[in-house]
């Protein structure tokens, strides 16, 4: 269970990114947060990972609190924490094979892997993880060559393999096309209800929420405005997240 | 109900004459005047006479006239100085690349593991650079006599110079998305480098350190002149006892193993591209 428990992010000229902001995925679960630029979704999620330092607030994953580690505890904490970002950001000259095995190399401190080796059981672990996003057959290609979309299913890939708790997507689907944007939010949710995983997703795509979020949260000046199934979730609740960023 | 549009008078905002164009041309004639300045200065430090060069012009002829034909009846003692020149390239080009990519993990401000570390390493980096190679190798004939191998310590400790700062700006140029990626897998700083920063600029260090083995053929060959080994010191010896036939052909060795090594380097570079 990811766990956000008044979450507060305050700038040093007073203006807040997130106020007190509490959220709670469930394993299994597959949350989409829709809101509008600046609203603080990416804060959210760059406040869990601890990219960003929270002023105030807690965030728990699985009994433990992440907002005050630091060092060696921060970088085990983070291994329950997959982050899949807008971009891929696989390393473009290393295999797909390679890049999702690095996934594990948290899990693996030895002088193999300090020379820049993969352990060979998590090398065949990742043929199984390329198996579960559909590209085992791309295991040896160069990742530089992929299209959008393969990379980012080979992002996936790489989350998995490092065998998280929770998976953070930013935007994941941001610079893909339609239906490659549909194939990862399918990927997404199946791997949230097979796996077991608490998925928290920031969207900018509403139908997307709509189709295959469980629960979507909506998020306005760093505030939640609402939290609900998604079926309950009004057209009109999502058009007051832009309108007012428009005005 | 209709509405009046004044458009008004329009000011031209840039002003075309005046004391604006006066001003860019008094700039100008500035500039121009600063420059033949610096030019006449330096013929002036050099003590540039034109006059010595044509009346020169006989002794140089007789030099050349001197030099032909080569003499290759000494091709076969040349040749062991030739591959002993590459050799010390090679040497210190490998040495070089080796202590210039830790440093240069150092040096580069997205990497860096801390603010001291990387004046630290920037300040090696900045020495070893600045002091000239044949500097360098008269330093180290001092401390280990003469030979090939000051000549290659002399060209790895200023190839740490020349490499680290290159490597470092390449680090610091490459996208760090895959980078902060894997760390938040939880892998450890060295994995991070391993897997992540050294992957993704591999090819252009690759392409650097060519390019530095080329540069280095060239200066090994003017190492020997200071008892640095090489091909360099048997040119000197020639020149020395006005074997001018020695010389003209120790220079047609040099110049097809400088000719070689370009290509070769500059074929292995276009294969990395």
């Amino acid at each position: 269970m990811l766990s956000v428990r008044n979450l507060t992010l305050q700038y040093p000229n007073g203006k807040r990114a997130l106020a007190d902001f509490n959220l709670e995925v469930k394993p299994g679960e597959l949350v989409v947060v829709l809101g509008g630029n600046g609203s603080g979704k990416t804060t959210l999620l760059r406040c869990i990972t601890r990219t960003l330092a929270p002023t105030g607030g807690e965030v728990w994953l699985n009994g433990t609190e992440l907002s005050h580690l630091t060092g060696d505890k921060l970088r085990i904490a983070r291994m329950a924490l997959a982050l899949v970002s807008q971009h891929a950001s696989l390393v473009r000259r290393r295999s797909v094979l390679s890049n999702v095995a690095a996934g594990s190399l948290g899990r693996h401190y030895n002088m193999w892997t300090a020379i820049g080796g993969l352990p060979s059981d998590e090398l065949q672990a990742a043929y199984g993880y390329l198996d579960e996003v559909g590209l085992r057959d791309l295991a040896r290609q160069r990742a530089g060559t992929l299209s959008g979309g393969q990379a980012q299913r080979v992002a996936i890939a790489r989350a998995l393999a490092q065998k998280p708790k929770a998976i953070l997507a930013d935007e994941p689907v941001a610079s893909l096309d339609p239906e490659a944007a549909e194939d990862i939010m399918r990927l997404l949710r199946r791997l949230a209800e097979e796996e077991n995983l608490a998925v928290l997703c920031v969207l900018h795509q509403v139908e997307l929420a709509y189709s295959y979020a469980h629960r979507v949260v909506g998020i306005r000046d760093g505030r939640i405005e609402f939290d609900l199934p998604r079926a309950d979730v009004s057209r009109e609740a999502v058009k007051r997240l832009y309108i007012s960023e428009a005005a | 109900m209709s509405a009046d549009i004044h458009l008004g008078r329009v000011k031209p905002t840039v002003s075309v004459g005046g004391w604006g164009s006066a001003l860019t041309a008094g700039i100008r004639i500035v500039g121009l005047l600063i420059a033949i300045l610096i030019i006449v200065q330096a013929l002036i430090v050099v003590e540039a006479r034109p006059q010595d060069l044509i009346s020169g012009i006989h002794g140089m002829a007789d030099i050349i006239r001197r030099s032909v034909p080569p003499d290759f009846s000494k091709l076969h003692d040349a040749l062991w100085p030739a591959l002993e020149t590459v050799d010390i390239a090679i040497f210190g080009t490998l040495a070089g690349v080796i202590m210039a990519v830790p440093l240069a993990v150092l040096a580069a401000a997205n990497v860096t593991p801390s603010r001291v570390m990387y004046y630290l390493a920037r300040g090696i980096i900045g020495f070893t650079r600045a002091v000239p190679d044949l500097v360098w190798a008269l330093f180290f004939v001092t401390a280990v006599g003469l030979g090939p191998f000051p000549g290659g310590l002399a060209l790895a400790v200023h190839s740490i110079g020349m490499l680290g700062r290159l490597f470092a700006e390449t680090i610091e140029h490459m996208d760090m998305a895959p980078i902060d990626a894997l760390s938040l897998t939880g892998a450890r700083r060295i994995q991070v480098f391993t897997h992540g920063i050294l992957p993704t600029v591999l090819t252009s260090l690759l392409g650097i350190s060519l390019y530095r083995l080329d540069e280095n053929i060239r200066s090994s060959l003017v190492l020997g002149f200071v008892g640095a080994g090489g091909i360099g010191f048997q040119l000197l010896t020639a020149m020395n006892l006005f074997q001018y036939r020695e010389v003209s052909l120790l220079l047609i060795v040099i110049f097809v193993i400088v000719v070689a090594v370009e290509r070769l380097s500059a074929l292995a570079r276009q294969r990395l591209a």
